[in-house]
């Protein structure tokens, strides 16, 4: 009897064990042709989406980006030594993620320097904001930057700011300093966005190359894109300001329902072809992710106006005729192919020779915008040769502004 | 029926008291069980498991999700591994405490310390073996305590690691000690220590002439309870093995910081909570060895009991022994949960 139920005991262990063993579901295994490591993450993941086109699944696999235990079924454990979290573009793990000669770390001749130039930017430094606030205060001498949202060099510095120690409130004795430190560092790449939907981003590269806008709450977002929508933006610009005065954040009060109302806040003035378009339709690569100089203020970056595609009474808008197959506007443009761009076709330049690559010059002299997010058609004219008398000398958007401002 | 291999292994009859499930607590038989299944398990284990830094955690955990049946199989030795350290552990209480350990059977005694300590080394080598961050902190704590020692310790500490830091060589020698070095010297003492039971007279028990109860069990008997015990041991083994997975973390990785917390294995435990006292070698190597030492000295204690107490639960001329041992248990079990 006793022997009986000892090996009854047994087949029902053995039956368990057999149970439990067939409960997970079936490994989908995955070999990325790039790193050739089979990995099974798309076990549980295999509704995921590829990220872009630029990163198929297939070649990059999962690990190569977002690290974890390429083996592991345990989600747990799979997860644990992944990078950033959900998001390994976060600039604390940036480089071992995204960075790499081939990636977004190579030489600055093929384009590929994308990370050392985002960590210099005044986005992900934030020095601007920092130095202004430290300057008006009487901590330090002049508004040239000295500390960033994380310590940073540039070793081949044409700015003058070889490198940024960190920010540090522990050694701020100022009062309002101190309040900066409290409630002005939500908007930088690194820092974590403040609470509300209207606010909603990752930090890193994601910040702006995966757009959060819209989205439900909790929901998985995987997604790169240079198709950036200006809603992107608006998680840090536009949401309202930043006082001197009590050194606080002033959300904007304003309900906004639709474009025009969203596209500035109230303070703002633009002109119609500002709110038709996006940001990134005019504002280049260089000024949004840096130019690989830490700069002491955003001023001293961003450089497109009006002119830059309009040119002004006595110039025409510089442009440029593509030769080189491997032009980095052919690659920006096959990035985000909202037109099809060709060799020969001809765009503009920016003044600083950045490819206008969605604004191309027709045959017939012709000027046409395509929107790097709309996709939109928009024919658009010099000032050449019209009724305006702008002086040449005076560009700066507010000088157009006093024409051509929206009322609003 | 004639007496097979098995039966062969038991002396023809035992007296039956002692055999009693009640005395041995089983453990003994456990710990022969345990070990066994800890060699056919490892030994499968051995297919897939690759002793380099770069593959170690890896292959655990292609056997552990990969292979099938590799997670039970994982399972089985991580759960045995523990078991024969718990039951090894209350078979060395049983003897102190029943008086076992008393002439003749004083050499196999410490033959049985030997062995407990023995598996202690396996159970850290095994445990090293994942090379995961999980066991980071306490192979690097753990190691550490040999450089402590002082004159010979930073040469110690280069030969059981190859080098100055863990890194392939240490792995492959904790690999070549787990799978070889200490399996060998388990196995002799093992078969000596079993070896030693029969010579000195099985389990103890009074001289013939002083029992109150002479029946005897047949070996016969004998094998069939230990066949039942094994099989109910192995259902149970199994059933552990499934629902409470061993141990595993992520790979080891140089540059990322430590992501488990600062553990030593639990079976060194009591030693974390020693060194928080402050000297790495006084706290985690010379207490560790009084310990032993001390465990080693009870037998001479009390070296004879009075004949007619022996092979009884807690014989009155084995008291200090037994207020020393519960004494010993008890604290390290208290310094385990601090």
């Amino acid at each position: 009897m006793k022997r009986t139920l000892a090996a009854l005991f047994l087949l029902l262990a053995v039956l368990t064990a057999v149970w439990a063993n067939g409960r997970p579901p079936a490994p989908i295994p995955l070999t990325p042709t790039l790193t050739g490591e089979t990995e099974y993450c798309l076990t549980c993941h295999n509704d995921l989406p590829d990220i872009s086109a630029a990163h198929p699944t297939a070649v990059f696999g999962c690990v190569r980006c977002h690290g974890g235990e390429r083996l592991a079924l345990d989600a747990d454990l799979a997860h644990s030594s992944m990078r950033g979290g959900a998001n390994p573009s976060d600039l604390a793990v940036v480089e071992p993620s995204c960075g790499g000669s081939d990636c977004h770390s190579g030489a600055v001749s093929a384009d590929r320097d994308h990370i050392q130039r985002v960590q210099t930017s005044i986005q992900a430094t934030y020095a601007g904001a920092i130095a202004a606030v430290r300057y008006a205060f009487g901590v330090q001498p002049d508004p040239a930057a000295q500390l960033g949202a994380f310590a940073v060099q540039d070793t081949e510095t044409n700015t003058g700011v070889p490198y940024l120690d960190p920010f540090n409130p522990a050694q701020e004795t100022h009062p309002s300093i101190l309040k900066f430190s409290q409630n002005c560092l939500n908007c930088h790449l690194s820092a974590d966005p403040l609470p509300g939907g209207e606010y909603d981003r990752f930090t890193g590269c994601a910040a702006c190359h995966t757009p959060t806008q819209n989205r439900a709450p909790d929901q998985l977002t995987h997604t790169l894109t240079t198709a950036i929508p200006y809603t992107q933006c608006n998680t840090c610009h536009n949401r309202g300001n930043y006082s001197l005065r009590d050194m606080a954040f002033h959300p904007r009060t304003d309900e906004a329902n639709g474009r025009l109302q969203d596209y500035y806040q109230p303070i703002g003035q633009f002109t119609q072809c500002e709110w038709t378009l996006d940001c990134i339709d005019c504002h280049t690569r260089s000024e949004a992710m840096g130019d690989g100089d830490i700069h002491s203020s955003q001023a001293d970056i961003q450089y497109v106006q009006c002119r830059t595609c309009h040119g002004t009474i006595n110039e025409p808008p510089l442009t440029k005729t593509i030769t080189d197959p491997n032009d980095i506007a052919l690659r920006l443009a096959a990035l985000n192919p909202v037109i099809d761009l060709q060799v020969g076709d001809t765009i503009l330049v920016t003044e600083q020779g950045e490819p206008m690559w969605n604004i191309r010059q027709l045959d017939d002299g012709s000027l046409q915008l395509t929107g790097k997010v709309t996709e939109l058609t928009l024919p658009f004219s010099r000032v050449m040769d019209t009724a305006c008398e702008q002086n040449p000398d005076e560009q700066e958007s507010h000088f157009c502004h006093e024409c051509h401002a929206v009322e609003h | 029926m004639s007496p097979s291999f098995f039966h062969h292994l038991h002396p023809p009859t035992i007296p039956k008291p002692q055999a009693r499930f009640s005395h041995t607590l089983g453990a003994g038989g456990l710990a022969v069980f345990l070990s066994l299944t800890l060699l056919v398990t490892g030994a499968l284990e051995m297919f897939y498991y690759v002793p380099t830094p770069d593959g170690a955690a890896e292959s655990v955990q292609m056997l552990t999700f990969l292979v099938p049946y590799g997670g039970l199989v994982r399972n089985l030795h991580f759960w045995a591994a523990q078991g024969l350290l718990i039951v090894s552990i209350i078979h060395m209480v049983r003897v102190l405490l029943t008086g076992g350990y008393a002439a003749p059977r004083r050499f196999n005694y410490w033959l049985g310390l030997g062995l407990l300590a023995l598996i202690i080394f396996l159970d850290f080598s095994g445990y090293v073996l994942r090379w995961d961050e999980g066991i980071r902190w306490a192979l690097v704590a753990g190691t550490n305590l040999i450089k402590a020692i002082p004159g010979i310790g930073p040469g110690a500490y280069r030969i059981l690691m190859g080098g100055d830091a863990p890194g392939p060589a240490a792995l492959v020698r904790f690999y070549a000690w787990h799978i070889f070095g200490l399996i060998l010297l388990f196995i002799i003492v093992g078969v000596w220590h079993i070896f030693r039971v029969r010579r000195d007279g099985g389990i103890a028990a009074p001289p013939p002439k002083l029992r109150q109860n002479r029946e005897r069990l047949p070996r016969n008997e004998l094998v069939r309870i230990e066949v039942v015990a094994m099989i109910v041991a192995t259902a149970v083994l199994i059933l552990i093995s499934t629902f409470f997975p061993a141990p595993i973390g992520p790979a080891m990785s140089e540059t990322a910081p430590p992501t488990a917390e600062a553990r030593a294995p639990w079976f060194f435990l009591w030693v974390q909570q020693l060194l928080k006292n402050g000297d790495a070698f006084f706290w985690g190597v010379l207490i560790p060895l009084a310990v032993l030492g001390l465990l080693a000295a009870l037998p001479l204690i009390r070296p004879s009991l009075a004949p007619e107490e022996i092979g009884s639960w807690l014989p009155k001329s084995g008291r200090v022994v037994q207020i020393a041992t519960l004494g010993i248990i008890l604290t390290l079990l208290i310094l385990t949960l601090l």
